[in-house]
């Protein structure tokens, strides 16, 4: 194995070793606290659907960035600087997609996952196709990120894979076995901040070993202080590929399809709350991430140029030679924290929080698919939700050694890590995410058609790995990159040839097709609505009531709640609406909460709440505590 | 507003976009250079208003934005806004990056 181009004593190992051990175990500690919090599945994989929309944005940051993105992307921002952000900052195009149409329809159709979709906006074949295809993309990312931390252990300390990796998956498996969701959320929100923090202070000692931020911008060059790369000449980076494969395609499969990503939505307490933390991720998180894992490299490069341009090492610094980019994450932070082993550990363990963060999403949605879609519906359709649970964490342990058996052959291939990782995933969506969003925003779409996109488009799709040149004429229409490799004009290839399958099929077959798929469609939302809620929805937009206190009502029925009508007029709410409760304490993030439905009840004080005791148990309220209570619709 | 969009014909956007997705960058290339920053930066915001714009016209069509309801008059804004901010802050980003002085020239 290569080494990382740093050499460690045996006591920084030590060092190093402790911080990243005592670091793991915490985390897996603090993740299995919320093991109490899952009566049932939708508790273990949605944490049912009562969070803040702050809880899973902010624990987003942790879901997106993966070990591999601070090797990664410090290696393309030592290369091409600034532009590494380009695939981090250019998601917005999509949201008008995702906020009115996909989120809604997977929301309101109470979907627990993509092929749940495609069954019943399509029919089980399309289900199990689809299922394939998604499984191959989570599993992919699950031993990708298993295998990139073997590969940095192993440089850095010289500890075999075969040792490392299963230690690592062993921690990871423990806490997603019995924490589920709500373990994943909150053990992502603390290693968010870990990242953070242990990023930003990475940034900092860089650009205090280069004497400020004026002199880091002034010895970047120009061409490396720019937000894109050229618009054609790199081959495996430049800004029409990019664009047409990673903002179009990467996205759409980031946001429609990727499980993790998914199930973080559907445990929102509302769709609005959903598109808050959509807008939060793009509009916050990606930005600030693509400068926490790309800033090393750019760091790296006005250090190299300072230094030849001054005639040697920075004073106080040790000379940084970065003979192989791909350690320039390591060789930067090891140099600029002047050696200091405790320092450097804590680094060390915000790389393995990025692993763990990710692929904990992945081990979960995972399970969720295997539960949802292949033991529920084929193996067990009838059975107790503790039997369910069991069989959740069943399904989490088997994800897991998966993903580990992937990583030999993750360790089989030849490449960088980048390549490796684009051209996996440049083959694996295209045909999927066609499908998904033909499915979503067009009515007529038909399950022979989604069933013929998939398969079809996916062989298509392979097939220029061995005859590129069929892609050419695309490369040429749009002005991409014409030199044979084309790894993100595969993808558009792809989708597009994917849609043209899509659309004929449609066209010749479409009167075959009498599928009811309202509510499954962007079209059909207000229907969906109206389904989701189970009445005629309110959309007047009302206040929060704050402080109320909870009274006990054994002749209420479950999940439904009373109030004072004054109340009701702030909540602009009417007998019947759904609302949502919540211990008031805000930082909870709605870990004590419930949907309920609501009837006005004049015998009670305004700050009056009335529920049964099974429903103050599902809120998992604590006796005392005040609740606020919002109308949802 | 979204009867009147109802009426769109909507096959004639896809010949429209052809014919835009062709002259366009070729447009870029010829009178500011494929090396200027600016070609990547247009080639990216000129597509992404077609990528965002028939998003935008889709959920209005369709009638999954109705700009009755206040909430949806909201996010309809920040997503039009989004757009902008994001192109507005790139922009100002390459102004920056070629607007001061490189020291590390030998």
């Amino acid at each position: 194995m290569d080494s990382f181009g740093i050499e460690l004593e045996n006591g920084s190992i030590i060092a190093i070793a402790i911080v990243a051990v005592v670091y793991i175990a915490v985390i897996t500690a603090f993740g299995g606290y919320f093991a109490r919090f899952n009566k049932n599945i939708n508790d273990f994989f949605y944490s049912g659907n009562r969070f803040s929309w702050w809880l899973p944005a902010a624990s987003m940051v942790a879901t997106g960035i993966g070990s591999y993105s601070y090797l990664k992307y410090s290696e393309q921002g030592y290369n091409t600087g600034m532009s590494s952000t380009m695939t981090y900052l250019n998601d917005w195009f999509l949201a008008p997609f995702f906020l009115f149409g996909w989120l809604p329809i997977i929301y309101f159709a109470r979907i627990k996952s993509v092929p749940e979709y495609f069954e019943r906006r399509f029919n089980r074949t399309a289900r199990y196709i689809s299922l394939t295809i998604i499984l191959a993309y989570m599993f992919f990312y699950i031993g990708y990120n298993l295998y990139t931390i073997g590969v940095a252990l192993e440089g850095m300390f010289g500890v075999p894979q075969l040792y490392s990796v299963p230690i690592l998956a062993a921690f990871l498996g423990a806490y997603v076995t019995f924490g589920g969701q709500t373990a994943v959320i909150f053990t992502d929100l603390f290693q968010g901040i870990m990242l953070y923090v242990a990023g930003g202070l990475a940034i900092f000692a860089g650009i205090y070993a280069l004497g400020g931020f004026d002199e880091w911008w002034a010895y970047l060059p120009v061409n490396h202080r720019l937000p894109f790369v050229h618009l054609t000449d790199n081959p495996m980076f430049n800004s029409a590929g990019l664009f047409w494969g990673e903002a179009l395609a990467g996205s759409i499969a980031f946001t429609f399809m990727n499980q993790g990503f998914l199930m973080r939505y559907l445990t929102i307490k509302s769709v609005n709350e959903g598109r808050k933390a959509a807008f939060f991720n793009v509009m916050v998180t990606l930005p600030v991430s693509a400068v926490i894992v790309g800033a090393i490299g750019w760091i790296g490069k006005s250090l190299v140029i300072k230094q030849t341009v001054t005639g040697g090492a920075l004073a106080g610094y040790e000379f940084v030679d970065i003979q192989n980019t791909f350690h320039t994450f390591i060789i930067v932070c090891w140099a600029t924290v002047k050696h200091n082993a405790w320092i450097f550990g804590f680094i060390v363990a915000a790389l393995m929080a990025a692993l763990m963060s990710t692929i904990d999403t992945l081990i979960n949605a995972c399970a969720a698919i295997g539960i949802y879609d292949l033991y529920k519906p084929l193996i067990k359709p009838e059975a107790s939700d503790e039997h369910y649970l069991k069989a959740a964490r069943w399904a989490s342990i088997i994800t897991t050694f998966i993903g580990l058996l992937l990583v030999i052959w993750f360790h089989a291939q030849k490449g960088s890590l980048m390549s490796i990782h684009y051209k996996g995933i440049m083959i694996i969506i295209p045909a999927i995410v066609t499908t998904i969003f033909m499915g979503a925003f067009w009515k007529r779409f038909n399950a022979t058609a989604a069933c013929a996109s998939m398969i079809l488009g996916s062989i298509v799709t392979v097939i220029t790995v061995w005859f590129p040149d069929v892609i050419d004429p695309l490369a040429w229409f749009l002005s991409g990159p014409q030199n044979g490799i084309y790894i993100y004009f595969r993808a558009l290839f792809g989708m597009l040839i994917t849609a043209v399958i899509g659309f004929v099929i449609t066209l010749l077959t479409s009167h075959r097709d009498d599928k009811d798929v309202t509510g499954l469609t962007i079209d059909t939302l207000d229907e969906a609505m109206h389904s989701y809620k189970g009445g005629e929805p309110n959309h007047e937009v009302g206040k929060k009531v704050y402080e109320m206190q909870v009274k006990k009502d054994e002749s209420i029925q479950a999940d439904w709640i009373e109030v004072a009508p004054s109340a009701m007029t702030t909540l602009k709410a009417r007998d019947g609406d759904l609302l949502y409760m919540t211990d008031s304490r805000w930082w909870l993030g709605g870990l004590r909460s419930y949907h309920v439905k609501v009837k006005t009840n004049k015998a009670l004080g305004d700050k009056d709440i009335a529920m049964s005791t099974p429903t103050f148990e599902e809120a998992y309220f604590l006796p005392g505590k005040a609740v606020t209570l919002e109308k949802i619709i | 507003m979204s009867e009147k969009l109802g009426s769109l014909k909507w096959w004639l956007m896809l010949p429209a976009f052809l014919v835009f997705a062709f002259y366009f960058p070729r447009y870029l290339i010829q009178t500011l250079g494929a090396d200027n920053p600016w070609t990547s930066y247009l080639y990216l915001y000129g597509f992404g208003f077609f990528y965002t714009g028939s998003g935008v016209l889709l959920i209005l069509k369709t009638g999954a934005c109705n700009l009755s309801r206040p909430l949806h008059r909201k996010w309809f804004a920040l997503i039009v806004g989004g757009f902008f901010y994001f192109a507005i802050a790139h922009a100002l980003w390459i102004y920056l990056a070629i607007s001061i002085p490189y020291k590390g020239a030998l």
